[in-house]
Parts: structure tokens; sequence; C-alpha cells
């Protein structure tokens, strides 16, 4: 009964007519920019960032997740019309849903990713209100040694469950720890890394590093390739909806693809892509005609859209109740929840319950309003995909530059993006992987905080790490994954699986 | 696009050694860290007890500095040919000096000669970038975007960014 009352407290902060508008807009522009190709999510949301701060931060935070479910949509629609993924984790959608447009049937595809991702948004957002209470105490219980040890844990996993190197990775996350302590430091008062230069006593902000690393270092990236030719299959959409023979097929498929993704969202490093990768791999195994798949299956549609969508949602989970960003867009959630000046951890559901339940109920609200977005607007968004990118990235490159100047009004801050956007593209070319990065530079001051307060328990004694029993246990267990990736037999089948 | 090109203008095998991206990567993650020890030569490190203001980052620029080793080994014992750069690694000059130009010429702009200047100052460098815009595309992507631009921050957000020059 708790469940149900915690729901009509959050459906009475979401459904005011400001926040609808807030929802609406977030996943209107969270499409838009979804669908145009060569852009990530990452990159959308970050260049959207800005505009949620000026907002009370119940709404930012909804219109945020707006963006965010709507730039996972909206990555599809590209993936199965220009088989163009507009983001990693639609790129498996293009096998399927890009043959099924080619035999005319784009409508249907279109469809059943949409509706798969609904159904698979109902169910992810009941998790998230089922099991983020029960989590949140056992969040509670926990003191600085154990905090120090389950970020360690988070990060060390964030790596393992990502593709490339993942000594480059953990190096990433160092890096991004650094520059995490970039500023005045809360503790002794002393600043730095600041090179002197006033603007930097306060931090780097998020906003700042996210657009320079992610917008910017990916225009780069993508204007140093060859201009790629879009061939848009399907001019006109007609028969929206799917035949039976579709829906049959369809149907187990979603309810798969949901399972597996609820559960892979919640791991440190899962989230949308993975939950794609392994559903389709899943699909592909358990169907009685796997020779049909790369030739239009609706199963390969079904299946990774549904997963990518149940894992984009109960990636919350972690985040919400532990304050624990277990991929990159997390962390830029918790970069956007602290310049609200709220601090994301257990205590937010029992301090700021609209807020929480408000959040959880958008979510519901927002993956319906995607739904109708997306059908009957879709013409909408096929003529946006003709748009060439000489343009695009041009609006793009203005929006970022806007986008980090408003954040505190300071020029210095689109310097530095600029500077971070060289950056960027330096690690992409070098193929190190920027997003645990963002990880390792949201949770660097907290590791600082939660070390520190771990050697004042213990009087400067690291032992107390491996004194406490849960702390213990999550540090054996982060030990543990880094000799299973060391381990030669599973990193030929790890790398197997991402190559699938 | 095949490999051989960029690698080919390289004068020697200790030079082709070093352009991979590994090692390369490796260097970058020690520089950092070579960087950061320096930069933190004086903040106060205390003790394990009352950590000063240098503990963590000095021991996280040595981490950084071990990993940066780890990673060029890796590189070197690499075999030859695995994942060399290409050539379109070095041909990137173009994008990369005026998309960062052209940011850096609007964050520096945009207060003293306002949204309208500083727009078409980060087009007209941006436009460089790709060589694809004609000069009429691009005043006309940028009347378009000026006009968009005003009504989403300024009309819409309220936020107070100059719009013309202040004199």
């Amino acid at each position: 009964m708790e469940l149900l009352h915690n729901l009509a407290v959050g459906f009475g902060v979401a459904l005011t007519p400001a926040n609808l508008f807030f929802a609406l807009t977030g996943a209107l522009i969270g499409t838009l920019i979804g669908v145009l190709p060569g852009i990530g999510p990452i990159a959308t949301i970050a260049m959207l960032l800005p505009l949620t701060f000026h907002l009370e931060p119940t709404s930012g935070l909804i219109m945020l997740a707006g963006i965010f479910y709507g730039a996972q949509y909206g990555g599809s629609t590209t993936a199965i019309l220009v088989n163009l993924p507009g983001e990693t984790s639609s790129v498996v959608t293009c096998i399927d849903g890009h043959q099924m447009a080619r035999q005319g049937r784009a409508g249907a595809a279109l469809a059943v990713a949409a509706l798969g991702s609904f159904f698979a948004g109902c169910i992810s957002t009941t998790l998230i209100a089922t099991f983020a209470p029960p989590l949140a105490k056992v969040g509670q219980s926990f003191g600085a040694p154990e905090y120090f040890s389950l970020m360690v844990l988070g990060l060390i996993a964030a790596v393992v469950l990502a593709h490339g190197s993942v000594i480059k990775a953990i190096a990433m996350i160092v890096l991004g720890l650094l520059f995490g302590l970039v500023g005045t430091d809360g503790n002794t008062g002393g600043t730095r890394f600041t090179f002197g230069i006033t603007e930097l006593t306060d931090g780097i902000d998020i906003a700042t590093l996210a657009i320079g690393i992610f917008g910017i270092g990916e225009i780069i990236t993508n204007l140093t390739q060859p201009q790629e030719t879009r061939g848009l299959v399907a001019k006109k959409i007609t028969r929206l909806w799917p035949t039976g023979e579709d829906f049959r097929r369809a149907w187990p498929a979603v309810l798969r693809g949901t399972a597996l993704g609820s559960v892979l969202g919640v791991l440190p490093g899962g989230g949308a892509t993975l939950s794609a990768f392994a559903a389709y791999a899943l699909e592909k195994r358990s169907s009685k005609h796997p020779e049909q798949f790369g030739h239009g299956a609706v199963e390969g549609v079904a299946g990774p859209e549904s997963a990518n969508n149940a894992g984009a949602q109960t990636s919350f989970i972690p985040m919400l109740t532990l304050g624990i960003p277990g991929n990159a867009v997390m962390a830029l959630m918790i970069g956007a929840f602290t310049i609200h000046g709220i601090q994301p951890g257990p205590q937010i559901m029992s301090e700021r319950p609209g807020m929480f339940w408000g959040m959880v109920a958008s979510m519901w609200i927002g993956n319906l309003m995607l739904v109708i977005i997306n059908l009957p607007l879709i013409g909408m968004w096929v003529q946006l995909l003709k748009v060439p990118y000489r343009f695009l990235y041009l609006a793009i490159l203005l929006f970022c530059g806007i986008g980090v100047y408003t954040v505190s009004n300071s020029a210095a801050a689109v310097l530095l993006a600029a500077l971070f956007g060289v950056l960027g593209y330096v690690f992409t070319r070098l193929e190190c992987e920027p997003a645990p990065m963002i990880l390792g530079f949201v949770l660097g001051p907290l590791m600082e905080e939660n070390l520190r307060r771990a050697m004042r328990i213990s009087s400067g004694d690291p032992a107390i790490f491996v004194e406490r029993p849960i702390s213990l246990g999550l540090l054996i267990a982060a030990l543990a994954l880094c000799v299973l990736v060391a381990l030669p037999a599973i990193r030929s089948k790890r790398e197997e699986a991402f190559q699938e | 696009m095949s490999l051989g090109e960029g690698q080919s203008n390289l004068p020697n095998p200790f030079w082709r050694m070093l352009a991979r991206r590994d090692v390369l990567a490796g260097l970058l993650f020690i520089g950092v860290a070579t960087l950061g020890l320096w930069l933190s030569r004086d903040y106060p490190i205390g003790t394990a007890l009352r950590m000063g203001t240098g503990y963590v980052p000095r021991l996280l620029c040595w981490i950084l500095l071990g990993l940066g080793a780890v990673v060029v080994v890796q590189g070197l014992r690499e075999a030859q040919d695995v994942r060399p750069l290409s050539s379109a690694d070095f041909s990137a000059l173009r994008p990369l000096v005026f998309v960062t130009a052209s940011l850096v010429i609007f964050g520096l702009s945009i207060e003293r000669l306002g949204l309208v200047i500083s727009i078409l100052l980060l087009i007209g460098v941006g436009a460089v970038a790709a060589r694809a815009l004609r000069p009429l595309e691009t005043l006309a992507a940028a009347l378009v975007l000026i006009v968009l631009s005003w009504g989403i921050f300024i009309l819409g957000l309220g936020l107070t960014i100059p719009v013309w020059p202040e004199w």
C-alpha cells in the first residue's frame, strides 16, 4: 500500500501542468536531437543540461529525464530509417530494423520498437518504484568505508562491462577523478590544479567538461570522417500498424528483452547499450529461425529495443538510491542534481519524496508521451533526417557554446570547453573511451570525502576497509572482477561478446 | 584507407613505434600524471589520518603514472600492425583548428560584442572547418541560428546575455 501512496504523491507532482509541460518539452527536444545522426545521448544530454539549470529542481530533473529517454527513442528511429545509429545502444537495431525498412516494413519496425519500449518502460518504472525504497534503506546503513568500497566496485565494474582496453579505461577513470579534484578542497580550503585562474577555484563544471569532451569532441571527430551518404529508405511511411504475425513473434521477444534489460540496467557499467547487445544475442540464440536475423527479423528489433529502454530506466535505481552512477548518462544526472544543490543518495527519498516520486511517475508519463510523439509524428522526424550534417554541426557547435556560457555566465568556461573538445578528439583517436572519465569526475570529490571520513573513523588505519564485512565483500567483488577480466579465456570471450 | 601511408612518412622505426595508439595514450597519461605531480609539489600532504590538500591528488597521479607505464609497455609489445594509426588520424587539423578557434572566439566576444555578432563570428569561423559550405548557405544558417537562439535563450529562458555590443 505504501507503493500506491508513493505513486499517488508522484503523480500528484508529475501531473501538474508545468511538470507535464517540461516532461513533454524534454521528450520532444530529446527526440529531436536523438534523431539526428552523429550526436550520441551523452552529447545530447550534455548539450541540453544547461537548459534545465534555470528551472525549479523537480521540473529541471523531470525535463532532463525526458530528454534522456527521448534521445534513446530518437536513436532507434534513425537506426531503422537510415541505418545510422544515433547512439551506441541502437547499433543492433540497425541490423534487422533497417532490413525491415528496406522491405517496405519501416512502419511496422518503428511501431514494434515504440510499443516494445513503452511496455519495457512501464515495467521498469514499476521496478524502480518497488526496489528503490528497500535499496535506499540498505544505502542508509552504509558508513564511509562501505561507501568508498562501493564506489571502487562501481567504477571497476563499469570498466569491465564496457568494451575496449580495461587498463586504459581505469586510467581514464583516474584522470576523471583528478579532474574532479580541481578547485578548492572543501576540507582544507587549499586550491588544487587551478593554475591561478579564478574561474577554476570553484572546480570544473560538469556541463563544461561533458559538452567539451562529448559535444565538441564528437563534432571534430565527425568532421574528420568522410561525409557519409545517407540512404533514407522510406520517403513516406505507410502502414504503421504491424501485422498479426509481427505481433505474435514480437511479444515474447519484448518480454525477454524487458527482463534482461531490467537486470542489466541496474549493474554498474550496464544500462542501455549492454542491454541491447545482450538482448540481440539472446534472441538470435533462442530463435528457431536464426538464419532470418540480419534479414529483417522482427524479434531482432523488439528484443533489443525493449531491453535498451528497460536498461536505460533501471540504471536510475543505483543513481537515485545510492548516489552511484552506473554509466556516463547517470553521471551527468548526478551532476544536474548537484547543480540544483541536491546530493543524490539514500536520503533523497525521505527528504524530498515529492521530487523522487514525481520523477518516477514522470518517467511513465514520458514513455507514454514518446509513443505519441514517435508514431503519429514520424513524418516530421523523417524530414529532420534530411538536414545535412554541414548545417547540423554548426547548430550543435553554437548550442554547445551558448550552453556552456549560460551555466555560470563565464567566458572562461567556453574556452575551457574548447580545450576539452580537443582532448575529447585526442581520446577518441587514441581509443580511450571518455565515458569512464565522467564517472570518475563525478565520484572524485565524493571518494575523497569518504576516504577522509573512513580514515578519521579508523584513526588512519587503512585496514578498516577489509575489517568491515560489507566493505570487504565489495572490495573482494571488485578484485574478483579484475582477475576475471585478466584471465585469457574470459578475455577472448569478452572480446567475442562485444564483436557480436 | 590503408595504414601504411600515414606511417611510411615517419622516418625511422623508433618513431613508427611511438606512433601506435597505445603508446601515445600511455605517454599522454604519463604526461598528465607528471604534470600533476609537479603542480602539486607544494601541496601539503598531511597524514592518512589528517589528509592534506595534496594527499589524494598525489596518490592519484602516482596511480595514473603506473597505469600509463603499463599501457605504454602493452603498446610496445603489440605485434607490429595490429591497430596502427591511419593517415586519417593525421589529416584532422582543419576541423580541429577551426572548431576550436570558433569556440574560443565566441567565448572571447560574447560579453563585449553581444550574442548576434558572436554568433556570426562562430558560424563564420566554424564553417571553414568543413569544406562543404558555400558562403550564402553559411549566411543563411547564421541568420536562422541567430533567430533561434534569441528565441530560446533570451525570449524563452529569459537569460541575461547581452544581445548587442555594449558601447
